[in-house]
C-alpha cells in the first residue's frame, strides 16, 4: 500500500530536479570548470536530494493526503459544523509554532529592531495570526464565503500600509509571507480543507477546499507590517 | 556532517511531531477514521519525516552550492540581457523541483480529475517565479523602491481576480503561498544575495531581502492568466 507508485513517484522528483541539474551541467562546461571532485560531490548530494524527496512525497501521497481528507469528510459530516472554527485554530497555530522558518525570522526581527521586540513575541503572534486566519478559512468553508472576500481587504489592507512602513520592514513582511506555508499546512492542513469542503453539501472542493494556503500566506505578512508601525510610533515618541 | 544530520533532524521532529500527535489524540478521542488508513498516515508521517531530513541534507549538500555558483557567476557577465535571461532560468528550474509546488499541483489535478492538469500548472508558477525573480534583479540593478513593485504587483493581482474563472481563483492565490519553500528559497535568495553584493555601494541584506515576497507575486498572476486563457 505504502509503496504503491513508487516508481512514478521516482520519475516525477528526477523529472523535476533536471531543469537545474543541466543548467549547473552546462555551466559547468562553459564557465565554471569546477574541481572534478567537488562537482561529484555536489552530484551526491544531489541524489541523496532525489531519494528524500520521493520518500517524502510518497508518504505525503499514501498517508498525509488519505488521512487528511478523511479526517476532513468525517469533520464536514458532524452536525455542529461550527466546531471546525476552533478546530482550525488549533491547526494553524500547532502547524506555525512548529515550523522552524517561523523561529528564525524571530531572531532576525529581534536583531533587526535591537532588541525591543523579543523573538518569542515574533513566535506567538506569527502562530496566533495564522491560527486566526485558518480559523477564518474554515468558516469559510462552511458558511461558504468567496475567498475574495477575505484575501482582496487583506491585500489593500497590506498595500495600505506599505506607504508608512519603513524599506527593511516591508522586505522582511513580505518574504515573511512564506514561512508558516511549510510543510504541514501544504499536505495536510490542504487536504484536511479538501476532504471538510467535499463532505459538506453544496461546496465544491476546487472552489471552497483550497485558498487556505494563501490565507496562511496573508497572516505573518499584516503581522510583521504592524509590528514595523508600532515600533515606528514607540521611535519617534522617543525622538519627541 | 554528524551535528548537521542533528539538527535536521531536530528541526524536521518539531515540525512534524505536533501535528502527529494532535491527530492521534483526535483519532482516539472524537474523529475515528479507518484503521488502515491512520496506520498509513502513521507509517506515512515516517516516511515524510525520514525524507524531508534525507532532502534537506542533500539540497544543503549538493543543490545550494550548485545555485550559489551560479548566483556568483551571475553579475559577471556584462549583459543585462544575459543576467536578466539566467534569473529567470534559475526561477523557473527552482521552482519546478519545489516540494510544496509539487504537492499543490498533483492535489489540484487529483481534486480537478485533471480538469487542471498539474504539469500545466507547475509550468505556469514556475514562470511566474522565473519571470519575478528576473525582475526582482533589475529592480536591484535599477535600485527602484520595492514598494512600488510589491504595491504593483498587488494591484494587478485585485484587478485579474475579477476576471479569472472561479475555480482558478482559490489555486492561483494557493499557488503564491506555496513557491516559498525548502528549495526555491535558499537558491533564489542565493543568487540575489551573490548579485548585490557585487554591485558597489549596495546593502547586500537590504537589496537581498524582498526578493521571496516578490516570488511569491508571479505565480498568482500567471495562474490567473492561465485561468483566463483556459476558460
Amino acid at each position: 500500500m505504502v509503496w504503491d507508485g513508487i516508481g512514478h513517484t521516482f520519475l516525477g522528483v528526477i523529472r523535476a530536479l533536471l531543469p537545474l541539474l543541466v543548467l549547473f551541467i552546462i555551466f559547468q562546461f562553459l564557465v565554471l570548470k569546477l574541481p572534478r571532485s567537488y562537482v561529484f560531490n555536489l552530484l551526491k548530494g544531489t541524489l541523496l536530494a532525489i531519494v528524500g524527496l520521493a520518500l517524502f512525497l510518497q508518504g505525503v501521497s499514501t498517508g498525509f493526503f488519505p488521512a487528511g481528507e478523511s479526517m476532513g469528510e468525517i469533520l464536514g459530516a458532524m452536525r455542529a459544523q461550527w466546531l471546525l472554527i476552533p478546530f482550525g485554530l488549533m491547526m494553524g497555530f500547532l502547524a506555525t509554532w512548529g515550523e522552524p522558518a517561523v523561529r528564525i525570522l524571530g531572531s532576525q526581527i529581534e536583531e533587526a529592531s535591537g532588541g525591543s521586540i523579543h523573538k518569542n513575541l515574533v513566535l506567538y503572534a506569527i502562530s496566533a495570526s495564522v491560527a486566526l486566519f485558518v480559523a477564518l478559512g474554515m468558516a469559510r468553508i462552511v458558511y461558504g464565503i468567496p475567498l475574495l472576500w477575505i484575501i482582496i481587504p487583506g491585500y489593500l489592507l497590506a498595500v495600505g500600509m506599505l506607504r508608512f512602513s519603513d524599506r527593511r520592514v516591508i522586505a522582511i513582511a513580505f518574504d515573511a509571507g512564506g514561512v508558516a506555508t511549510g510543510p504541514i499546512v501544504v499536505t495536510f492542513v490542504l487536504a484536511i480543507a479538501v476532504g471538510i469542503a467535499s463532505a459538506i453539501e453544496g461546496r465544491d472542493p476546487i472552489i471552497d477546499g483550497f485558498g487556505l494556503i494563501s490565507l496562511v500566506a496573508l497572516a505573518p505578512i499584516l503581522t510583521i507590517m504592524v509590528f514595523g508601525l508600532i515600533l515606528r510610533a514607540k521611535l519617534r515618541r522617543k525622538e519627541e | 556532517m554528524r551535528d548537521n544530520v542533528k539538527d535536521k533532524v531536530l528541526e524536521v521532529v518539531t515540525a512534524i511531531l505536533p501535528l502527529v500527535l494532535a491527530v492521534v489524540i483526535l483519532q482516539f478521542a472524537v474523529i475515528r477514521m479507518p484503521v488502515h488508513i491512520f496506520v498509513q498516515f502513521i507509517i506515512g508521517a515516517a516516511m515524510v519525516m525520514a525524507g524531508m531530513v534525507l532532502f534537506l541534507l542533500g539540497v544543503e549538500i549538493g543543490i545550494l552550492p550548485m545555485g550559489k555558483a551560479l548566483g556568483a557567476e551571475l553579475p559577471r557577465r556584462k549583459s543585462l540581457f544575459l543576467v536578466i535571461g539566467i534569473a529567470f532560468v534559475v526561477g523557473f528550474a527552482a521552482t519546478v523541483a519545489e516540494p510544496d509546488v509539487i504537492v499543490l499541483t498533483g492535489q489540484v489535478d487529483e481534486v480537478s480529475r485533471g480538469a487542471i492538469a498539474g504539469n500545466v500548472l507547475i509550468y505556469a508558477i514556475a514562470i511566474g517565479v522565473g519571470f519575478f525573480v528576473a525582475m526582482a534583479m533589475l529592480r536591484i540593478l535599477l535600485n527602484f523602491p520595492i514598494a512600488y513593485l510589491l504595491a504593483a504587483g498587488y494591484i494587478i493581482i485585485i484587478i485579474l481576480a475579477f476576471f479569472t474563472p472561479a475555480e482558478f481563483v482559490p489555486v492561483a492565490f494557493d499557488s503564491g503561498g506555496v513557491t516559498t519553500g525548502p528549495m526555491a528559497v535558499p537558491i533564489i535568495l542565493s543568487l540575489g544575495l551573490g548579485f548585490s553584493s557585487v554591485l558597489a555601494g549596495r546593502s547586500a541584506l537590504s537589496d537581498g531581502f524582498g526578493l521571496i515576497g516578490l516570488a511569491s507575486i508571479g505565480p498568482i498572476i500567471a495562474v490567473m492568466i492561465l485561468g483566463i486563457v483556459l476558460s
